[in-house]
């Protein structure tokens, strides 16, 4: 018997460490695809980091290909510098409670007055007035609260801050994607005071590990559960909740029949994991939908339901009612705890909170999933139409490690598809990764985010603000259209000619301090800095003939005379948001000015500008 | 007029108005270079109006004569008997909130219609969502990839310009997304290469970039580019920064005035739009609402001044020019713990336009006592916003598939 179990043992430890471990060696075979080890490197900053930074081909050559790339896939390269940019923004590291109870809206401060009787009625209607407003945003200061604003600028903030500094480029990349997989929006109020914690707890960890615990972590974070309205979904078919029903008077907002909302549970298959062709029908949304009831958030305003809840669940009965995880609230009085029968598998009755957990799973590991998953990721990652040959290969992968995404990467990587030559620079940069790249590729020091959170609005990527769950459609069609592409060549001239507040450019040490003797001579050096890896000739040549031509030049001349490049004052760019809730973000171009100290000529700005603006600089 | 209208797509010239005051330079240089051809006939310009925040139809235009009505929101409730700041009575039934006092002419001549009960037979109270399934015109599916303003500019049965379709607003709007071109622009002035403060610097970066997007091998990034110019040259900034409205219309200096103030000069310039697209926001009444002063009546203001002034601007225009609005859904019939309202089902919209069967309000509405409303609380939606929205698509912008338009959508249209 005893010989039996360790047999046992021996051969369950066998099956969980051989099958499963599928670990691939590191191939990437870019010479079988003609491609000389620089031009691999240049490929791979383009498209495992936000563009590289002057010098970081050369960087990432000595360091080795292959080991820059596993220390990517590992992320966990020492960031001081970036740790020490980031230390002056004091919400990043607030928990959902402290973040709840300190951002209120003006009405929100107005109502928790109201609640404690130190507002009357009468003054309420005086709510217009501009004293009275200051009067309330005077408390707002004394309480400490503070407004919604103020957390979406550092939220915004840390995300290009981390793009433009971060050393472990591909977790930021990976945040990015996965965010945008699961996405969430600040548009909808309920989930706005959520979203910094649901990218900070919910994908961070995870980008390149299990795609499981992703879902899991964004099935059950209150920035989710409220985006698709799963908080709301319960169900009456519920012994304890018909018992409560009984017992409670006819008026009671108990008696109130409570509703099945399928938002979360049809989003779940269509975008987060099957995929719209994914083999379900709409019987299937509702049983998902069913096993998920009860699937909520705790209350975590102060004097609210929560501390009742609290004391509650420390009562016997009270354990059985509610089931905290974090932030996460299972009220099992609202769960249908009747059979479910979710893609032909069926859920007994009285699964509880584990029955949801389960078709987490199911979903998770369908093959469907393993497809939609990583076609996502290739065409992130490669191309905008990857072939079925490479998502099937990524997918084999992706199915037999669990659901692994670092194992999914390396797969990506170790296939030809990835560095064939007609995939070089075929992706457009989305607008996000053109501000960060042109900020990486030229070393700018970025000071003060909220001018480049703009300049992302007017070229179309408001960041954390997609609506749709669907999140940013990846395809350069969308990106690139009339309107946004003028904006991407102003972007080019402004952040070149130093008139992007918050964004400090010093062109001349980028060339070791040396002025470059012509426009020629600046054309032939900002080019090689900003665009390495491309045809310089062909490049030069085009640019070239627009400059040299004498007339144009002299015009040229004449007109930069007039203008020489300025740089706005620092004291005009605190931006951020005041406690009268208006945004202090100085208008573009308005801010003090005073001559640039670089000594660089307006001529090199303008080059560099339409270098930046320049369709090369578009692509990835 | 059909000459007025007339569009030449190749070489990014337009036919401007003879009354416009003059061809803009940049049009003088290359004019003369290329024979203008009118490919088709443009249709009319179709502005569509978001009211983002769902707007309280029932106190906009309020059913007044139901008894209902004062007893759910005593603290709400006007009418036209009242002495001070009263309801312009439209036909017994209804009357029209103080605040639309500029556009009640409009509705007297009988150039504007409202439609009354409208919204989504999707149940759905969230904004987020409701906003979503109008604007995609699929109130059943979300994974519908257009908004239904895309789909009609693809449906109009001929070529489109790159002023097509255009949204004042920084984003494109879901209304407008999808496969066929449209434009958001925020403001007119910043569609353009620029160089602060320095004009000739401006133009000779936009020259450079012309030219290297025209030689790109990246096919969209070399056709966008090209469109992109052709847009930038077709529009006329002179015109934009010297605008002077018609008839001495005066615009509210607010998003939605501004917005369609801009509006008006890209139907001056002529320059092929036919789908317009403005927003505008505040309806979300849960807290304090206000009767005939407030911040609903504020806003009403509002939106009734920036249309006023549009459609006095449009003077000359106005047979060219249908208005309608649309909101996501209406607030409920009683009034909230707050002297609000929160959010409900059926709201009101307004369709404007010289050959709009107007000086009515077309309904179904029932009555308000509790046991007749929606979960015993909300207007009922009788009519569907498709049927209006199809029928305004079908008669003022030509679409005659409106299957395609609203695929999914069997009822009947609401012709007006």
């Amino acid at each position: 018997m005893r010989y039996i179990v360790l047999i046992f043992i021996f051969l369950s430890l066998a099956f969980t460490v051989d099958p499963f471990n599928s670990d691939q060696r590191l191939q990437m075979p870019y010479k079988k695809e003609g491609l000389t080890e620089r031009e691999a490197a240049e490929h791979l900053l383009s498209r495992l980091s936000f563009g590289g930074r002057p010098g970081e081909v050369e960087k990432l050559l000595a360091t080795g290909l292959d080991k820059w790339v596993l220390q990517q896939l590992e992320q966990s390269l020492p960031d001081t510098d970036l740790e020490k940019r980031l230390s002056g923004y004091d919400a990043l590291s607030l928990d959902n409670q402290t973040i709840v109870n300190t951002y209120l809206n003006a009405g929100q401060v107005v109502r928790m007055m109201q609640k404690k009787g130190t507002l009357s009625r009468d003054s309420m209607a005086k709510l217009e007035k501009d004293d009275y407003r200051k009067d309330v945003l005077k408390l707002m200061q004394e309480k400490g609260l503070k407004l919604p604003q103020e957390l979406n600028r550092q939220l915004i903030a840390q995300k290009l801050i981390r793009a433009v500094y971060s050393e472990n480029q591909l977790q930021e990349l990976m945040t990015d994607f996965w965010f945008n997989h699961f996405n969430v929006s600040v548009t909808k109020g309920q989930s706005q005071p959520y979203v910094l914690t649901y990218e900070r707890d919910a994908i961070r960890p995870h980008t390149l590990g299990k795609f499981e615990s992703l879902l899991k972590a964004t099935a059950q974070h209150p920035a989710m559960l409220y985006y698709l309205d799963n908080a709301s979904s319960g169900s009456d078919n519920n012994a304890m909740n018909q018992r409560i029903k009984k017992m409670v008077p006819a008026n009671s907002k108990l008696k109130k029949a409570a509703g099945l909302n399928e938002n979360y549970a049809r989003e779940v298959m269509e975008l987060h994991t099957l995929g719209v062709d994914g083999g379900y029908v709409q019987a299937d949304v509702t049983e998902v939908a069913r096993a998920l009831t009860g699937w909520t958030v705790r209350p975590m305003m102060k004097d609210g339901y929560g501390e009742r809840l609290a004391k509650m669940q420390q009562s016997r009965l009270g354990k059985n009612v509610a089931t905290t995880d974090g932030d996460f609230l299972f009220l099992a009085v609202r769960h249908d705890q009747q059979e479910k029968t979710v893609l032909g598998k069926k859920y007994p009755s009285n699964g509880g909170l584990n029955e949801g957990l389960e078709v987490l799973h199911q979903l998770a590991k369908h093959p469907s999933t393993a497809t939609f998953i990583c076609k996502k990721m290739a065409t992130r990652f490669v191309c905008d139409t990857p072939s079925v040959k490479l998502v099937a290969a990524m997918a084999d992968v992706f199915t037999k490690t669990g659901g692994d995404i670092k194992q999914t990467m390396i797969a990506m990587l170790n296939s030809r598809e990835f560095w064939k030559k007609e995939v070089l620079r075929s992706k457009i940069k989305s607008p996000f990764e053109l501000v960060v790249s042109a900020i990486r590729a030229t070393n700018a020091d970025l000071r003060n985010a909220n001018q480049l959170n703009d300049w992302c609005t007017r070229m179309g990527q408001k960041i954390y603000s997609y609506a749709a769950p669907t999140g940013f459609p990846d395809k350069a069609s969308f990106w690139v259209n009339t309107g946004s592409l003028l904006n991407r060549m102003n972007f080019g001239l402004a952040i070149a000619a130093q008139r992007i507040p918050g964004v400090g450019m010093n062109l001349l040490a980028l060339n070791n301090n040396h002025e470059p003797e012509s426009v020629d001579d600046a054309l032939q050096t900002y080019s090689t800095i900003l665009l390495p890896g491309r045809n310089q000739k062909e490049n030069i040549g085009r640019l070239t003939s627009l400059v040299r031509d004498e007339a144009l030049q002299a015009r040229l001349d004449k007109a930069l005379a007039s203008t020489q490049s300025t740089a706005t004052s620092e004291e005009d760019m605190t931006g951020g948001v005041d406690m009268m809730g208006e945004e202090k973000t100085p208008k573009m171009g308005k801010g003090k000015e005073k001559k640039m100290e670089t000594g660089v000529s307006g001529q090199v700005a303008h080059v560099v500008g339409i270098i930046i603006g320049s369709p090369e600089f578009q692509r990835k | 007029m059909a000459n007025r209208r007339a569009f030449m797509k190749s070489g990014a010239m337009a036919l401007f108005a003879t009354g416009l005051g003059g061809v803009p330079s940049f049009i003088a240089a290359t004019a003369g270079e290329k024979k203008i051809i009118p490919t088709y006939k443009k249709n009319k310009t179709l502005v569509c109006i978001f009211q983002r925040g769902a707007m309280d139809g029932l106190m906009a235009v309020t059913p007044y004569s139901d008894p209902n009505l004062k007893l759910l929101r005593p603290g709400l409730y006007m009418s036209p008997a009242q002495t001070e700041g009263q309801l312009f009575d439209l036909d017994g039934k209804f009357g029209l909130h103080p605040s639309l006092g500029s556009l009640s002419p409009y509705f007297t001549e009988g150039r504007m219609a409202v439609v009354h009960g409208v919204g989504s037979p999707n149940k759905t109270r969230s904004h987020f969502d409701a906003q979503d399934y109008m604007e995609s015109g699929t109130p059943n599916s979300k994974s519908t990839a257009s908004g239904w303003l895309n789909r009609a500019v693809g449906l109009t049965g001929h070529e489109a310009t790159p002023f097509s379709a255009v949204s004042l607003t920084a984003a494109l709007p879901r209304s407008l997304q999808g496969d066929h071109d449209a434009l958001a622009i925020n403001n007119l002035e910043e569609f353009v290469i620029q160089m602060r403060g320095n004009p000739l610097a401006g133009n000779i970066a936009a020259n450079s970039f012309e030219q290297l997007y025209d030689q790109t091998s990246n096919q969209l990034l070399k056709q966008s580019g090209k469109e992109s110019f052709e847009a930038m040259k077709m529009l006329d900034l002179k015109l934009v920064k010297n605008y002077t409205p018609a008839s001495g219309a005066i615009y509210p200096n607010s998003p939605l005035g501004r917005s369609l103030k801009q509006i008006a000069m890209l139907v001056k310039m002529n320059i092929g739009m036919e789908v317009a697209f403005a927003e505008s926001g505040g309806w979300d009444t849960h807290f304090n609402q206000g009767t005939t002063n407030g911040s609903f009546a504020r806003n009403l203001k509002d939106f009734s001044d920036s249309i006023a002034a549009f459609w006095k601007d449009m003077a000359g225009y106005q047979d060219e020019v249908t208005v309608m609005t649309m909101t996501e859904f209406g607030r409920t019939v009683h009034q909230n713990g707050t002297g609000g309202t929160d959010h409900g089902r059926a709201s009101c919209l307004f369709v404007l336009g010289n050959d709009v069967q107007g000086g009515k309000v077309y309904h179904k509405m029932g009555s308000l006592d509790k046991a007749s409303l929606e979960d015993n609380r909300d207007l009922p939606v009788t009519t569907d916003f498709r049927s209006v929205f199809g029928a305004v698509a079908k008669k003022h912008l030509n679409v005659v598939d409106t299957a395609k338009l609203f695929p999914g959508y069997e009822g009947d249209m609401l012709y007006l």
